[in-house]
């Protein structure tokens, strides 16, 4: 008989203390980020999609080599100082997000970005191509590069200390507005699609 | 009822008519908007269950249909369910399968009539009220085992036995404390309930005497296995049987179970509002302007406790849900219409 009243005595006890529990959470603000009106801060050295600056990329091959699973596509035609690169491209199907190309670029300019959420209804869209020759061929040698105004990497600092800022100023305005132009950015179109899939 | 039936012949039109006419008239009118009230406790408290699951489980609930909070979302999920393919099983007993759920919807239409919105305004003003109530809404019990059995599912069959024991249970210590209640006022009618409470908080049955505290929390968890929602959802459980005596109904079958269950949520905490909690009467004396909408927010207090309870326990085995009523409810309810009858006597209240 004790033990009867001890019972419902512990049961009404403890259903109060859940009910307190969870009544508590009702008005504290849900954990919930909003995902596509919210987005996470992500860490600084957050490896998301591949970003290539084709403005300062000279098609050297050093990414598209030392990639483990060969995702990076490079094609280039002509030679020496002639040498046009004409199709940069990331197969993000083989991708392991692996961050060799970027560590090893010569250049800085195929960097890591924070963008992760490019979802796609086919898989072949996840090929991303970063430039359209039929636009505008680029160039890969140095000096072609220097005399067309595009980017190019400063020399070791003895010898190029002088030069570096006196390309960079008079390339930099040229060269941007065109490059930006052309490059199919991964950054702008896929996320475009996803807007309107959604 | 005789509100409407006396603004009906005011109107231009219906002057002439004869009383049965204004009585069909009124009658059908009546069934209409209480159908239409159903509709919207479906409508509202799906929505609000989901929110208020997503809150105490630190998450949002539906937040993209419709701009606000995903106000939209019960509607969608109506649209939806509306849209899907109506299926009858092969071997299921098409008669029974058909009508089961017209069977839990209307016990629990039924029971509405007698609910009083506010002084004088009820769709039937009967003398028996209370227990018409209770009457009608155990009907639901019929239309639960017809489902079950029709469904020839056996987890359906199982949550559907399960469904008829605890409802059949339950509906004893829920009538039980009632009763005390009704020695109080002396009379069944739902009106005369509501108007013995009148003045103030102090004046509502929960806090006239101990006893009758208790019978309310014991109505309470009643109410709770009797529309049999968590934590007493043993004939739904997900778990175990699927979901139950609705297993095997898609479609608008499925969303009459669906409306059943939204209506008899919003039924009982009516019920514990209109006999334990001061019905249409606001806690201060004097601030009764809007009696039904007093009402009304109550009820969905009420629910809100519901749904409080059942996203915070966990559910109870079926030994426990039986041992609970027979062997804790029902001995307490009767000890409160012992006790309350005992005070009544001493305190000089029966004259």
């Amino acid at each position: 008989m004790v033990q009867y009243f001890q019972d419902i005595y512990a049961a009404v006890g403890s259903a109060l203390v859940g009910m307190g529990v969870t009544i508590k959470h009702i008005w504290k603000k849900p954990v919930t980020l909003q995902y596509p009106d919210e987005r996470q801060v992500m860490p600084p050295r957050f490896r998301g999609f591949v970003h290539n600056d084709m403005t300062k990329c000279d098609s050297c091959g050093i990414c598209a080599k030392l990639c483990p699973v060969d995702c990076i596509y490079i094609e280039t035609e002509g030679k020496g100082k002639d040498r046009y690169m004409t199709r940069y491209a990331i197969d993000y199907n083989k991708c392991i997000w692996c961050s060799m190309c970027t560590e090893n670029c010569h250049t800085g300019s195929i960097t890591m970005s924070h963008d992760y959420d490019h979802s796609v209804y086919d898989r072949r869209t996840l090929v991303y191509e970063f430039m359209d020759p039929t636009q505008q061929k680029i160039p890969c040698h140095r000096a072609t590069r220097e005399e067309l105004g595009w980017w190019v990497e400063p020399k070791a600092e003895k010898k190029a200390a002088p030069a570096k800022p006196a390309t960079k100023p008079e390339a930099k305005p040229e060269a941007a507005p065109e490059a930006d132009a052309k490059p199919a950015s991964p950054a702008d179109e896929p996320s475009g699609d996803k807007g309107e899939d959604k | 009822m005789e509100i409407l039936t006396a603004w009906l012949q005011g109107l231009p039109g219906f002057g002439g008519m004869s009383d049965q006419g204004l009585f069909i008239t009124g009658a059908a009118l009546m069934a209409t908007l209480m159908f239409t009230v159903m509709a919207l406790c479906a409508i509202v408290f799906t929505w609000m269950e989901r929110k208020v699951a997503g809150f105490i489980q630190s998450r949002y609930g539906p937040m993209r249909t419709g701009r606000w909070h995903g106000w939209a979302q019960a509607v969608a999920d109506m649209l939806k369910i509306l849209g899907k393919e109506d299926i009858i099983p092969a071997e299921a007993d098409k008669g029974l399968f058909v009508f089961a759920p017209l069977l839990v919807l209307l016990g629990s239409l039924l029971a509405w009539a007698a609910v009083p919105w506010a002084p004088g305004f009820s769709a039937a003003n009967l003398d028996l009220g209370l227990f018409y109530i209770f009457a009608a809404s155990s009907m639901v019990v019929m239309g639960i085992l017809m489902a079950g059995w029709a469904s020839n599912n056996k987890w359906a069959l199982y949550g559907a036995a399960r469904g008829a024991a605890q409802m059949v249970s339950y509906e004893i210590p829920l009538a039980l404390a009632t009763i005390p209640v009704i020695m109080h006022v002396g009379s069944l009618n739902t009106q005369d309930i509501v108007v013995a409470q009148q003045g103030g908080i102090l004046n509502w049955f929960v806090l006239r005497d101990p006893f009758l505290f208790i019978a309310f929390w014991m109505y309470f968890i009643a109410s709770i296995a009797e529309t049999n929602r968590g934590p007493f959802d043993m004939p739904e459980t997900e778990s175990e049987l699927v979901a139950g005596y609705h297993t095997e109904y898609t479609g608008m079958r499925f969303a009459f179970f669906f409306l059943a269950e939204y209506a008899n949520l919003f039924l009982v905490s009516v019920i514990a509002v209109m006999v334990f909690l001061g019905g249409w009467w606001s806690p201060i004396p004097g601030l009764d302007f809007a009696p039904a909408l007093t009402f009304v927010i109550k009820g969905v207090l009420m629910v809100f406790l519901n749904m409080w309870v059942r996203w915070t326990l966990p559910r109870v085995r079926v030994d426990q849900l039986m041992y609970l009523c027979w062997k804790v409810m029902i001995p307490v309810t009767l000890l409160c219409i012992v006790g309350s009858g005992v005070l009544m006597i001493t305190s000089g209240a029966l004259g």
